[in-house]
């Protein structure tokens, strides 16, 4: 039997409360798509893609509506079967505005894709695809990293002959509170991310696996292990339980604590050698590969203590949140704030017919009470000094100094105390007992340094 | 006797010695120092003094050079220079054509002064929230989508803070310009994280503006904002000082001249979004009122 606390860590952290329990036991639940979505062409970090569809032309669900044209870029597809209403701007959670491709739903199609974990058992055999030809099917359907930054996965595992990859790390620590969309995922789709875990291994031709799951999730640990068990071709994957600590699941830390090793500032995890893939980017590599689907739907969390029916849904991408929320019981008068992605790293959303992309796997709603505990109105006051902030950065910079720096406008002092290592997780933010916004200044700074940068013509 | 006699004895001594030593030192020293000063001089070009007084001393970076000292000395280096200091404006060209025995051309361009492109106050525009978090407009506008347009202005002042002559201030959530206190620094044009603050060449004491940034097309701006310019076209057909470029009318700035033309392009505006900006420049309607019906 395998140990399930887990040791492994870095320095730094939080422990928010946890606030799982909302949706923890809830198995993923197919979800009834409504009159519309909206599909961004930019659901990815890189190039957007270039709508390929017309005004008014029928699409099926899977067809390609964008196609990527650059290396680092991934197409974007139909998940419902309809006809292009316009293509427009679309509110974007982080952009603001981009484009998107508006389609409106047949409502006599059968709209509803059932997602096929029975298809993936212990005896699934990796070695029967070649490695050229996963690669091309990663692309082909789209498959993006999953856990939010949505980095073309087939760009990941591009073999590269100057950074030999030496392991690949399999993230399913999940340290956001609230959000169980990858646990429900590994213990209900467990084969099917173990298969996509070989697929990937073998497309990157890199045999040493390890996946990382925080040990507050026991079920997860002993599912995942016993699988891996099981599978007579996975001998090179290891199970690593991983300490529960917010933010684990952040790449550099999770390589810090199972591979010992630090990314350097400003570079990729590929530069040490390193790759990380989300549990549910491996669910939809496996998908992609062996059932030839695109990327065209995710399991999204939908949680907070004010719905009626929090839970984990198999979401069409471009749902709009407002949809979903009605879905789940509707928008409470307590509800507050209503976050794409979990409360420590989400982005907060204030136009609801934001749809959900490839990289959002949760919509958190938080009561005006929750938002109270924890921040409100601003009742920021002095820095007294205590340096938690410095005891729980995980990038180990000192978040106190940086802000006063912004605020203040010193940008170049900001930037001696190495504000770009900031890896925005809010840790500082959270524990700062005089309720400063650290993160939000050094968010701030980092766009006024490149603002700055820019416009430096002399 | 012969005790005290040997006690002043060494006392005298003492004190010649001390100051012997002393005036050995202070000639060490100046031999130092002097050798230092001839070895070290430092030639300041009076000419660069001279501009320097001349100069505002403000140190506002309108001229693109770190501070006033730095511009001294450039304008001094390259006499194509001048004329640079929007502060200062004519007077202080002419001060320095004289330090430096030059000629001010064609009597100066037009000064520059910031005009910012949205007219919206808080209550002629669409919020889906309430924003509440670091209250700096670089900060409130990488949280998108609370103020549904992307282009307005989020009236958190950043301008105003970059401002050192206190001739920016927020009004009822837009950035207003004062234009008695400017002196087209361009400091607030630089702070904007919008790009919404432009830097115009005012050939006239007022000028006429289309006050919108939108890029959206009309029927998006019409539901995000009471004052923004749904790029009708109605501007163009009366004069041809005025150009719609990807949803937007826009001004010729560099030819502009008060006209009947202009002013029907004001009046018939079906947003009111063409307004007058300057010293004297007359109100813009209110938000929501209807162009007036101006016989052609």
């Amino acid at each position: 039997m395998i140990e399930i606390k887990g040791t492994m860590s870095f320095a730094g952290g939080v422990h928010p409360q946890e606030n799982k329990r909302f949706t923890e036991q809830r198995p993923i639940e197919l979800f009834t798509v409504g009159k519309q979505v909206a599909i961004l062409l930019g659901q990815h970090i890189g190039a957007i893609c270039k709508p390929v569809v017309a005004k008014k032309e029928a699409v099926t669900a899977g067809q390609v509506i964008g196609r990527a044209e650059a290396f680092v870029s991934a197409p974007v597809h139909s998940s419902v079967n309809g006809v292009v209403k316009d293509i427009t701007l679309q509110s974007h959670p982080v952009l603001g505005r981009a484009m998107a491709v508006i389609i409106e739903t047949d409502a006599a199609a059968d709209n509803v894709k059932r997602p096929c974990p029975q298809r993936f058992g212990a005896d699934f055999d990796a070695s029967a695809w070649d490695p050229v030809r996963i690669r091309e099917a990663i692309q082909e359907a789209g498959v993006v990293g999953m856990g939010g930054a949505g980095f073309p996965t087939r760009v990941k595992l591009e073999p590269n002959p100057q950074m030999p990859k030496d392991v690949i790390i399999i993230n399913g620590c999940e340290c956001e509170p609230f959000i169980t969309c990858d646990y429900r995922v590994m213990t209900e789709w467990t084969h099917q991310v173990l298969a996509g875990v070989q697929l990937a291994a073998r497309a990157a031709e890199c045999s040493n696996v390890k996946i990382a799951i925080e040990d507050n999730k026991p079920e997860a640990i002993k599912i995942m292990h016993k699988a891996v068990r099981e599978c007579r071709e996975a001998k090179n994957i290891e199970v690593v339980p991983v300490r529960t600590k917010y933010p684990q699941g952040g790449e550099r830390q999770l390589i810090k604590a199972v591979w010992k090793k630090d990314v350097p500032v400003g570079g990729i995890p590929p530069m040490i050698g390193v790759v990380v893939l989300n549990v549910a980017t491996c669910a939809a590599i496996a998908e992609a590969v062996v059932c030839g689907n695109p990327l065209t739907h995710r399991v999204a969390t939908v949680s907070g203590s004010s719905i009626a029916r929090p839970g984990n849904y198999y979401v069409p991408i471009g749902t709009p949140v407002a949809d979903l929320i009605d879905y789940c019981g509707g928008l409470d008068e307590k509800i507050a704030k209503v976050i794409l992605g979990g409360p420590m790293m989400g982005f907060a959303i204030a136009d609801l017919s934001t749809p959900i992309t490839k990289t959002g796997g949760a919509v958190t709603l938080l009561t005006k009470e929750e938002i109270t505990r924890a921040k409100y109105d601003r009742r920021e006051t002095p820095c007294i000094r205590c340096g938690r902030c410095l005891q729980v950065c995980p990038a180990g910079i000192n978040p106190t100094r940086i802000a006063h720096a912004v605020k203040h406008g010193m940008l170049d002092v900001a930037d001696q105390y190495h504000m770009n290592a900031c890896i925005e997780c809010g840790c500082c933010s959270y524990i700062c007992p005089a309720n400063i916004e650290l993160t939000g200044y050094i968010k701030t700074g980092k766009i006024l340094v490149a603002r700055a940068k820019k416009r430096m013509p002399q | 006797m012969m005790l005290a006699q040997i006690a002043m004895d060494q006392l005298l001594r003492g004190i010649a010695l001390s100051a012997a030593t002393m005036l050995l030192l202070g000639t060490a020293f100046a031999v130092v120092l002097l050798i230092a000063s001839v070895k070290l001089k430092v030639t300041v070009d009076e000419k660069v003094q001279q501009v320097h007084e001349a100069l505002p001393k403000i140190d506002c970076g309108a001229c693109g050079y770190a501070g006033c000292a730095s511009y001294a000395k450039a304008v001094v280096a390259n006499p194509e220079l001048l004329g640079k200091c929007s502060p200062g404006g004519q007077a202080t060209a002419e001060a320095i054509a004289g330090i430096l025995n030059l000629q001010v051309r064609g009597g100066g361009s037009a000064p520059l002064r910031p005009i910012v492109h949205c007219r919206a106050h808080k209550g002629d525009r669409t919020y889906h929230a309430e924003y509440a978090g670091i209250p700096l407009c670089t900060a409130a506008n990488a949280q998108p989508n609370v103020q549904a347009c992307k282009f307005g202005c989020l009236g958190f002042g950043d301008c105003t803070r970059a401002c050192k002559f206190d001739a920016l201030h927020v009004i009822d959530g837009l950035a207003t310009v004062d234009y008695e206190k400017c002196t087209g620094c361009t400091a607030c044009s630089k702070a904007c994280p919008r790009n919404l603050i432009e830097m115009v060449p005012f050939g006239q004491e007022n000028m006429m503006t289309v006050a919108c940034s939108s890029r959206e097309t009309g029927k998006v701006t019409r539901s995000m904002c009471q004052v923004g310019c749904i790029a009708c076209g109605l501007c163009v057909k009366q004069s041809d000082l005025f150009t719609v470029d990807d949803n937007l009318a826009r001004l010729n700035y560099e030819k502009y001249e008060p006209s009947e033309a202009t002013e029907t392009a004001m009046t018939k505006c079906p947003t009111g979004v063409i307004v007058e900006r300057g010293k004297t420049a007359r109100q813009p309607r209110a938000a929501g009122e209807k162009a007036a019906k101006a016989s052609a």
